[in-house]
Order: structure tokens, then C-alpha cells, then sequence
């Protein structure tokens, strides 16, 4: 198993190093980081920064000087605020780890839920409404589900029922000068993560669910019933746990829509995360921070799909990892 | 929800009534304290936390540097934790500056045989940590705006030859070149800086994400970057004490989402950029109170580089104003505001007494002006009614900074207007800082569509028009001349506009220079960008916009009820 | 783009291979399996119609997309103007319709891109393996671990958001999902006795690949190909809205989300009605993309 890992690990290694070696092409090229510096008023500003970046010599030079500075822990500085990127990666992973954190949570959990229940009563009217409505899920752009629920949770539905206080928050993770674990952050809280899983909702409860019908049809399912187990203690003990396997191979691919996801959540309901560095930095062209963040989302991909392995192969005793 | 909102604002209609009540009958013993010392002090509620939204977030504070050049910077920061020397304040219709509480009294300006400006400190003047405010300050400030890396902008600064610090209350700053908008310094968007601090540190690593002094109000307690910027009230300060707890700035970058937090009441009060949606909503009628002002520092146009094909010829430039219907695009952007007229001088609203409102009046929509003009140049539409020269199409690359919805509106209505009258107008937008630091300053753009956001009320427009400053070798390609604007007659009028004394003289000189560039059309203006606030019932106190300063100025006097 | 097609055709990637190849009798029993499926059949019918309708917008559509009325400005939806107007005065419904001109055929080339080209790819990879495999599978991983929007988003900034660099883009990442599933499949395939067979009887390779394989592997190809359609628009929608996709005056649907991200609470019509072409678009092609996994596979369970 260790090993397994280790050569998981080593494999993932070039494949980053190539990412980031184009991202840093392809942004060197695109933009010029002394653009911003122009309307300076001070000629020598520009010489400096292009000595200190060393832009004067070709592109892989800049990149092994990078890449040797990365890996010593110095990740540069911000060329828009001069801040260490170290900095500003710590305090975007924390909001983004919330969120997906929670959008984990509440999309295994939904997407379970609606999977079983909808297999168990597969051909009855709540099953086609629960089919009817991950289809639909599945269809919706992020980012419209994200506006609509604003709309609607912020503004229609105060109003329709004449409430004095909106029931969501969409601005941020906390109000002003609060933080912590409390109805604050939950308020804050629900918009965004909607908005981040209802594409993998609608798509991993129409995996659960054909999972689960598999399931129970299979031999050993018919045994336990024919065995005189009741219904219940059947589908729990043994159709959910089977289902489970292979909606975590799934989950872990889904890691990085999920990412993805974020580019567009944190951009609607302001959250200062992954993905809104990550637009930020592509706007200005801010090359450490792009690369920081695609190192990062990077480990976090792999990491988890290691995981998801290792709890694959616990879930499923049959699968050795070699 | 609707129903309760009602009765909130019969009660804050009411209260309102009885405020201005107080306020006029205590108005005849105090006279004369004019827009911003009305006498609420005591109606005013203590403590409360106050929010508010901004729509953009500095890079970093250290203000001399040239990674803080942004307003919102300013707004929220600066100009309440950095004394100045100079505020702006309300002076009928226009803005004028006055000594702050800092000075003791208007400085003294000496102008033969050099100019030299006397500031007399306040003795009251003290930092946060209780050490005076000194003319050691002063001479620090001055000395690192013009010996520091990496500076902003050193205009008027360079002018100055010495700063005499011998006595700690009186700054004597004598100028080896006359700087008409001496003003300015000592403030504008720097402040003064505590030299008993920063002497012999690192000025940039010290200030750059945040710092802990203040010589204002309030304090900067916290920057939380992406989501908050706190102040609390700097019990040091020898001015008005702020009576609320703390105010958080929370960042909401898209002026959408800025509007929508608004309107949801998650935050009190916010500037937004003069987006249509915004516009839109004000005009259906949002909660709160909200002022617009087309009394600003800014001036929006189409600014045409007259030095590429096809503007660099004054009959294309015409022929182009001719083809637009100026007054419809304004309205369109900003009817909702009740603006509805084109701004006719290149010079922002402020800058009033130097300008010819009505110069650029007479370019309205004429489409036979467009064909003579056109004509006349040896101009010819081609099959698909593009005017076209020695093979080439009248084809225009129109660029703004992309992300703007209303610039992208705009150049929607450009596009329309000038394509009927034979111009091929094609856009291809760009993200601010390309647009800024490259393509105006190299020349490499037809016609763009920005703002000119003035931050002091004297008019530096011979950087922005004069031949000389067309970016080039001699001025190491910093020049701000991105018109490539060479116009003879036009460079003795802007430097009189900019380095005379005599404000009469200088008056005269920026009429007759608007007279000239409306002449030569060195770029077509638009409007003057409306500021907004929007402020909910909550606030209590004397909330009004101040284009130089902006609206966050004199926080210390608001309440939250 | 894998990520966002694990979105909305999870289950796609994971079919198993169709029995043996389809002989010319199993095309009716396809037909029946496919027009059994009622909502497969009511989306191709939609989505078809819309193709229709968008693409001949000029025959029917009353008002000029591009006509201002600027002083007149945003109007809700009356018997006019059906979905109002927008902030320029412009018809919205005309908009929409002309904006769909752009999403649609957007999503129809890089389909039909990313198929022609995954298809080659992962076929060659499988049937050859060895390097060319090895290097495909490296690709593709690197794709599996940076979220592909991030990715499209970087390339549209370099490249600028014409809808030639848009397709061109959005196919150059969407390939790789069809040529690993091509791929798979081949392996499968090229291991069985009618290969061998055409091996025997000294076939080249190329006709091998495309006389013998491909032929085997339509079913996830068509699958795959008719899910890209639905991963396509939504792709560009998402990156228009985030400011870097299709550049006006060009406009796409998701373009037109990108102006009424502000309304919120007033003008909402604005909001609505580009998003519900999107979501009517994307749900009919899901349809059709479950019908023909059914029709080609009827083992696969719905």
C-alpha cells in the first residue's frame, strides 16, 4: 500500500512540473509584468523589476529560477499587491477549504439520499420528480442557479411572504467583523455551497441511484431477502454500502469540477477563495500567483484521488492496490 | 417585509423632519460652520458598528508607493488615518480647499523673489501615539516622495527645493519652480507621514499591508485583504472623537453584487460606479437615501490618438464627432440621474472656473457635416458604405477596459451611431493595466474610452495635452500625453494654466485652451461620470459626496440609529 | 473540459463495450430502443426545432437584434417586445434567438471536432499502444488534474474570444474525454477474432482502424459526441460569464448572462431568459445523449 502510493505520488510529480512550466510560458508570453509599472513616474522602476524578474533572459531560465525559489519555500511575491504569495494562498485555502468542505458534505449526503430513495421507489411519482429535478441539475449553469437562488432567496421570497428579514446572506462567508461556527456562517453559507454542488448533486444521485439498482438486483441482495432479512436492514446494510463503492471513485474525479466550480461561485457571493485569486491573477497576469494556485489545486486533486483509492480499497476488500 | 419597511421610513421621515428642525434652530447662533458642522453633534447616536461596501480594494497603503494609486485606497484609508495639510470642502457651487485642523490657520505664500509657503502646525496636532505632529514630518514626506523608489508620482514635489524644520511648529517649504497647485501637497493622495516612526525604516515594508498610526480620526485596526478593511476611532485624534464603535469596508468587488448587498441591507452605504443596472434601480426606486453628482473630478471621453491612422487627420476627428449623437448617449447612461446633456470641455466639473463649458458644443449629430468633411479629405464610400482613402476602410479600433458593462454599453451605442455614418467601428477591449500601461502610453490604440479622475482641484493639463509630454525618449517615455496631442498654440496656454500665480491669469487661459482643443478636436468629451452614494435610513449624520476627498471623509460625525 | 463532462454525463465514460459489432439488422433495433425512449425522442424534436429556429432567425424573427432605441431602455416583456428589452432598448427576444446562433453553433463544432479528433487519437493509441499511448495518457492526465475551466480560461486570455478560438479551444481540451473512452473500447476490441481475422487476410492497419474498430466503438463515440454538444455550451457560457469567453459585438447566451449579472432584483427578465435557453438546450441533449446509451447498449441501466 505504501508503495502504491509512493509511485502514485512520484508519477504525479513530472505531470505538475509540465503544467506548470507551460502556465508559465503561456503567461510570460501573454502578458508583461512591467505593463502596470508605466504610469509610473520613476524610468528606473521598470529596469528593476525587469532585473529582479529576469525577464531579460529566456523563458525556461526564469522558469528554473522560479521553480528552484518554489521548492525552497520562497514563493515570490504578488506583482499587484507585493504581498508573499505564501500569505495570500493561506488565506484563500481557508475560505475555499470551507466551502468545499461543505460542498462535499452536502453532496454525498443529497446525492445518497436522493440516489437510495429513488431507486428504492424506482417508477413512482417521487422518483420521476427527484429524476426530473437531478436532470435538471445536471443541465443548469452554476452560475445561473447561483444568481437565480439570489433572486430568489434574497429578494422574491421576502417578499412573496412578507418577511421582515431575509432568510440568506450572499455577501461573504460571515457578516462584518464576525466569524466562527454560528447561524451567521450558516446563513452565509447556504447560497454559495448550493450554487458550488448542484451540478454534482444532480449528477452523482443519478449515479447513486443506477448504482443502487444494481444492487438489488444482484444475487447475494436476493439471498439476504430470500433469507427472511427484513427490507429495510437489506437496503441499508447491504445495498447502500455496495452502492457507496463506486459513487467514490466518481466523487474523487469530481474533485476538480468542484474547483472548477469555484471560479464562478466565489465571483457571485464575493468570497475571497482559490477561485477568485485565481480570476484575479489571471486578469493582471500575476504569474506567482497563478502558479501557486495551480500547484496547489494540483496536490489537492491528487491527494484526493489517493484517497478515494485507499477508501476503495477499504470499502471493497476484493480490491487490492498494487 | 414591504409593510414594516413602510413604517421604518414614516419613522425615519419623521425623525428626519425633527433633525432639521434642530438643526435649523440652533443654525442662527453658530452660522457659520457651514455643509459639514452642522450642528447634529448631539442628535447623533453613540457607538454601533458600521458596514459598508467598496467596490475595490488598494493593492497596498503605502501611499507614496507606486502600488497604491487606487482611489478606493484613498476613500476608505487615507484620508482618515494621514493628516493633511488641505481639505476640500463645499464653497457654493463648486469646491474649494480650506487649512484642516492640522494648520494653524491659512499658510503664509511668499512669491518674490522665490515661492516659498509657511505652515504653522497646530499644537493640538498630535499622532496616535501622542508625539506631536512636527515640521520634521513635513520634511520626511517631502524627502521621501523625492529621494524614494518606486514613487507614484512626484509632481510638485520636485519643485521644492528645501523644507526647514527648525521649529517644530512651523514648516517653511521653499520651491526652486513655481508650483501653482502647491495646494495639493502635503495631502492629495499621500498625507503626511510620522517621521518619528519611519525615519531610517523601510517606509515601503512598513506601511505596504497596513499600519497602525494615524494622524485622522480613526485608526486602520484591520485589512483582512478580499473581504474587510477595519477603522476604529483614534482616541488621539485633536479633532471631532468618531461616535461610532468601528466602521468595516467590506469588499465586494462587482459593482452587481456591491448593488445587490445594498439593496438587501447587508451593508449601509455604497460609491458604486455609475453602472446602468444601478441607474436602473435608482430610477424604479430603491430603500434608502441616494445623491448622484455630476459635480466631480472626472471626465469621461472619447479620447482619439492624433497621431494614427485615421484620426491623425482633423477632418477624420470631425467628421467622427458629426457622426455621434452625443446627448442620446448620455442619456441613455445616465437619464436615470437626470443627466441628460453632453459634457462639452475636456476639463472635469471641478475645474469650472478654468473651463469653457460650451466648447465642444457645437458637435452634435450631422450627418451632412460628416459627408463635406469626409469629402473634402478625398474620402469615398466603398460598396459597403465605409468611407474609404487610397484602399483604406475609415475602420476604428475602439478599446476600453473590458469587465465595464456600461463602457461596453457604450461602445454598443458608438458602434451603431458611427457604422450609419460610414465609420467601421470593431472593439477589442482590454484588461485595465494592459490598457494603461501599454497600449495608451505606446500609442497603440485609435480611439479609447476612460476616465480622467482628477484628485486635487487645481488643473495639471498641460501633462495631459502639451507637446512636450507626448510619451518619448526625452521624458523617458512617461509622458501623459497619450493623445499625442501637438497643437503649437496650445502648449503656451496649458503651462500658464498650470504654473501662474495669478488666478486670473490662469482663468483666462484655460478658456481660451478649451477654445483651442475644441478647435482641433483633440478628442471628443463625453460626460462628466456622475458620482452615487446610496445610503440606507441608518446613518445618521451629514452624508454627503466630496469629489476630492470622496464621501468617507467625515465619518467621524455619522451614527448609526 | 473533463471535469465539467464528469458533470453532466457521469456514467458516459464507464460504458461498457457493445456485445459484438452491429450487424445491418441491429440499426432497426436500435431505431425501435432509441424511439421506445420517450424523452430522448421529445429532445431531439426540441432541439432540433431550436436549430431550426436559431439558425433561421432571419426568416422569422420580427426585430433587428442590433436596432437601439436607447432612449427608451429597458422594458419589461410585453405583445410587443415578448421578453422586453434590454438597457439599449434592443429586442430581447431577438437577441436571444440571434445569441443562440453563436452558443449553438459553438456547441455543434466542438463536437463534432473533439469527436472526429478523439476518436482518431484514442484509436490509434489503443490499437498501436506503446509511446503514442503513453503520451496520450500523459495528456490527458494533466488535463484531469488542473479544472479544465481554469485551463480554457488561461487560453482564451492568451488567444483572445473570437468563436473560431473559442471552438477551436473548447475541442482541444474535449478530445481527450472521447479519445481515453475510444481507447478503452479499442482495447477491448482489437483483441477479438474478426481482427485477428482481417490481420490474417493482410488488412493495413488503417483499414483495420477504420473498417473493423471504429465501426465497433460507434456507440460511446455517438454518446460521447452528443454530450460534448451539452458540455460545449454550458463550458462557454460559464467562461462568457466570467468575462473571458465570446467578445462582443459577438454575443452568446452566456454573454448575455454576463449584462444581467446585476438583475437581480429589478429588470430580472434579463436574468431569465438567456439561462432558460441554456437549461432547455442542455436537458433536451441529455435526453438524446441517455436515449442512444439505451438504444446502443440495452444492458445499461437508466
Amino acid at each position: 500500500m505504501f508503495f502504491y502510493v509512493l509511485r502514485r505520488l512520484l508519477i504525479s510529480i513530472p505531470v505538475v512540473l509540465i503544467a506548470s512550466f507551460l502556465l508559465f510560458w503561456f503567461v510570460r508570453e501573454t502578458f508583461d509584468p512591467t505593463a502596470r509599472l508605466r504610469t509610473s513616474r520613476d524610468p528606473t522602476v521598470i529596469q528593476r523589476e525587469t532585473e529582479r524578474l529576469g525577464l531579460d533572459k529566456p523563458i525556461p531560465v526564469q522558469y528554473g529560477k522560479w521553480l528552484k525559489e518554489f521548492v525552497k519555500g520562497d514563493w515570490g511575491t504578488s506583482n499587484r499587491t507585493r504581498e508573499p504569495v505564501t500569505d495570500m494562498v493561506r488565506r484563500a485555502l481557508w475560505n475555499t477549504v470551507q466551502l468545499i468542505f461543505w460542498g462535499i458534505v452536502v453532496s454525498a449526503f443529497l446525492a445518497v439520499a436522493v440516489g437510495v430513495f429513488s431507486a428504492v421507489r424506482q417508477y413512482t411519482i417521487p422518483d420521476y420528480v427527484l429524476t426530473g429535478l437531478s436532470y435538471i441539475a445536471i443541465a443548469m449553469p452554476p452560475f445561473w442557479f447561483g444568481l437565480l437562488a439570489i433572486n430568489l432567496a434574497a429578494f422574491k421570497i421576502p417578499e412573496w411572504f412578507d418577511l421582515d428579514e431575509r432568510p440568506v446572506d450572499f455577501v461573504g462567508l460571515h457578516s462584518a467583523r464576525k466569524s466562527g461556527f454560528n447561524k451567521d456562517y450558516l446563513r452565509h453559507l447556504v447560497l454559495p455551497v448550493m450554487t458550488l454542488s448542484v451540478q454534482i448533486i444532480g449528477s452523482w444521485s443519478r449515479f447513486q441511484r443506477a448504482a443502487m439498482l444494481d444492487v438489488l438486483s444482484a444475487d447475494y441482495i436476493r439471498t439476504a431477502r430470500a433469507k427472511g432479512v427484513p427490507r429495510g436492514k437489506v437496503i441499508f446494510k447491504h445495498g447502500v454500502r455496495n452502492a457507496l463503492i463506486p459513487l467514490i471513485t466518481v466523487m474523487a474525479v469530481d474533485i476538480g469540477l468542484l474547483f472548477g466550480g469555484l471560479l464562478v461561485t466565489e465571483q457571485i457571493f464575493s468570497i475571497a477563495g482559490m477561485g477568485k485569486m485565481f480570476v484575479d491573477a489571471l486578469l493582471q497576469g500575476d504569474i506567482a500567483v497563478l502558479e501557486a494556485w495551480m500547484i496547489v489545486v494540483a496536490i489537492f486533486v491528487i491527494v484526493f484521488n489517493l484517497l478515494a483509492d485507499l477508501i476503495y480499497s477499504v470499502l471493497d476488500p476484493r480490491i487490492r492496490l498494487s | 417585509m414591504v409593510r414594516s419597511r413602510r413604517l421604518l421610513s414614516l419613522l425615519a421621515l419623521l425623525l428626519g423632519f425633527t433633525l432639521i428642525a434642530a438643526s435649523c434652530g440652533s443654525d442662527d447662533d453658530s452660522g457659520s460652520e457651514g455643509e459639514n458642522g452642522t450642528d447634529e453633534e448631539t442628535e447623533v447616536p453613540e457607538g454601533g458598528d458600521l458596514v459598508l461596501g467598496a467596490e475595490q480594494e488598494p493593492d497596498c497603503v503605502d501611499w507614496i508607493s507606486s502600488c497604491a494609486g487606487a482611489s478606493w485606497g484613498y476613500w476608505t484609508i487615507n484620508v482618515n488615518t494621514m493628516p493633511r495639510a488641505y481639505d476640500v470642502v463645499a464653497d457654493g457651487d463648486g469646491w474649494a480647499y480650506t487649512p484642516s485642523i492640522l494648520l494653524d490657520g491659512e499658510p503664509e505664500l511668499e512669491t518674490d523673489p522665490q515661492q516659498v509657503v509657511t505652515y504653522r502646525i497646530s499644537e493640538d496636532a498630535v499622532w496616535s501615539d501622542g508625539e506631536p505632529i512636527t515640521s520634521s514630518d513635513f520634511k520626511y514626506t517631502w524627502e521621501q516622495i523625492t529621494t524614494g523608489e518606486d514613487i507614484y508620482d512626484p509632481t510638485g514635489y520636485v519643485n521644492i527645493e528645501s523644507v526647514d524644520d527648525s521649529d517644530p511648529a512651523v514648516a517653511v517649504v521653499t520651491f526652486s519652480e513655481v508650483y501653482a497647485g502647491w495646494k495639493g501637497l502635503f495631502g492629495g493622495g499621500y498625507g503626511i507621514y510620522p517621521s518619528h516612526i519611519l525615519e531610517g525604516e523601510d517606509r515601503n515594508a512598513a506601511m505596504a499591508n497596513g499600519y497602525d498610526f494615524s494622524g485622522g480620526p480613526w485608526i486602520l485596526e484591520a485589512w483582512n485583504k478580499g473581504s474587510e478593511i477595519v477603522l476604529v476611532p483614534n482616541e488621539n485624534y485633536w479633532g471631532e472623537q468618531p461616535k461610532l464603535d468601528s466602521v468595516t469596508f467590506q469588499i465586494i468587488t462587482d459593482t452587481s453584487a456591491e448593488f445587490s448587498a445594498f439593496s438587501s441591507g447587508s451593508v449601509e452605504a455604497i460609491y458604486p460606479q455609475p453602472q446602468l443596472d444601478v441607474v436602473d434601480a435608482i430610477n424604479e426606486g430603491i430603500d434608502g437615501n441616494s445623491s448622484f453628482s455630476a459635480e466631480t473630478g472626472n471626465i469621461e471621453a472619447l479620447w482619439m490618438n492624433n497621431d494614427a491612422f485615421p484620426f491623425d487627420s482633423l477632418a477624420v476627428r470631425q467628421a467622427f464627432a458629426y457622426s455621434l449623437d452625443r446627448d442620446a448617449i448620455v442619456e441613455a447612461l445616465f437619464g436615470g440621474l437626470g443627466i441628460t446633456e453632453a459634457w462639452n470641455t475636456l476639463n472635469p466639473p471641478i475645474q469650472e472656473a478654468f473651463t469653457d463649458q460650451e466648447a465642444f458644443a457645437d458637435y452634435t449629430l450631422d450627418l451632412e457635416q460628416v459627408d463635406t468633411l469626409m469629402t473634402g479629405d478625398g474620402w469615398e464610400k466603398n460598396g459597403d458604405g465605409i468611407w474609404e482613402k487610397d484602399g483604406e476602410t475609415a475602420t476604428i479600433e475602439f478599446i476600453t477596459t473590458s469587465g465595464n458593462a456600461r463602457r461596453e454599453r457604450t461602445q454598443e451605442i458608438v458602434i451603431e451611431q458611427a457604422g450609419e455614418a460610414g465609420f467601421e467601428v470593431t472593439t477589442n477591449n482590454q484588461e485595465a493595466g494592459t490598457f494603461f500601461g501599454q497600449l495608451l502610453p505606446d500609442g497603440d490604440y485609435q480611439l479609447g474610452l476612460y476616465a480622467q479622475v482628477l484628485t486635487t482641484l487645481d488643473p495639471s493639463t498641460c501633462n495631459l495635452f502639451c507637446s512636450q509630454n507626448i510619451p518619448s525618449e526625452d521624458n523617458d517615455f512617461s509622458g501623459q500625453n497619450w493623445q499625442r496631442v501637438n497643437v503649437p498654440e496650445l502648449d503656451p496656454l496649458l503651462t500658464t494654466l498650470d504654473n501662474s500665480l495669478d488666478e486670473a491669469e490662469r482663468a483666462t487661459a484655460g478658456k481660451d485652451a478649451d477654445g483651442v482643443m475644441a478647435e482641433n478636436l483633440i478628442s471628443l468629451p463625453l460626460d462628466p461620470l456622475p458620482n452615487i452614494l446610496l445610503w440606507s435610513d441608518n446613518i445618521v449624520g451629514p452624508v454627503a459626496d466630496n469629489p476630492i476627498l470622496g464621501p468617507f471623509s467625515n465619518m467621524n460625525e455619522w451614527g448609526l440609529a | 473540459m473533463t471535469a465539467v463532462a464528469a458533470g453532466s454525463g457521469t456514467g458516459a465514460a464507464d460504458l461498457p463495450a457493445p456485445p459484438e459489432a452491429p450487424p445491418r439488422s441491429q440499426w432497426q433495433l436500435f431505431r425501435r430502443r432509441f424511439l421506445h425512449h420517450k424523452l430522448a425522442v421529445f429532445g431531439l424534436i426540441v432541439i432540433v426545432i431550436l436549430y431550426v429556429l436559431v439558425f433561421g432567425a432571419s426568416f422569422w424573427v420580427p426585430n433587428d437584434p442590433l436596432e437601439q432605441d436607447v432612449l427608451l431602455g429597458t422594458q419589461p416583456p410585453s405583445g410587443e417586445h415578448w421578453f422586453g428589452t434590454d438597457q439599449l432598448g434592443r429586442d430581447y427576444f431577438a437577441r436571444v434567438i440571434y445569441a443562440g446562433q453563436i452558443s449553438l453553433k459553438i456547441g455543434l463544432a466542438v463536437a463534432i471536432i473533439s469527436t472526429v479528433v478523439g476518436a482518431l487519437a484514442g484509436a490509434i493509441a489503443g490499437f498501436f499502444g506503446g509511446l503514442v499511448d503513453q503520451i496520450l495518457m500523459r495528456v490527458t492526465d494533466l488535463f484531469l488534474i488542473v479544472p479544465a475551466i481554469a485551463i480554457l480560461a488561461i487560453a482564451l486570455k492568451k488567444f483572445g474570444g473570437t468563436d473560431i478560438v473559442i471552438i477551436l479551444v473548447l475541442a482541444g481540451l474535449g478530445w481527450m474525454s472521447i479519445a481515453r473512452v475510444v481507447r478503452g473500447q479499442v482495447l477491448s476490441v482489437k483483441e477479438k477474432e474478426f481482427v485477428e481475422a482481417a490481420r490474417a487476410i493482410g488488412a493495413s492497419n488503417g483499414r483495420i482502424i477504420f473498417r473493423h474498430i471504429l465501426p465497433n466503438c460507434i456507440g460511446p463515440i455517438v454518446v460521447n459526441a452528443t454530450l460534448a454538444i451539452a458540455i460545449a455550451i454550458v463550458t462557454e457560457s460559464t467562461l462568457s460569464f466570467l468575462g473571458f469567453g465570446v467578445q462582443k459585438p459577438d454575443t452568446s447566451w452566456g454573454n448575455m448572462l454576463y449584462d444581467a449579472k446585476g438583475n437581480v432584483r429589478f429588470d430580472e427578465h434579463l436574468l431569465y431568459f438567456p439561462g432558460l435557453f441554456i437549461l432547455i438546450t442542455v436537458l433536451c441533449v441529455n435526453f438524446v445523449g441517455d436515449g442512444l446509451r439505451d438504444a446502443f447498449d440495452p444492458q445499461s441501466r437508466r
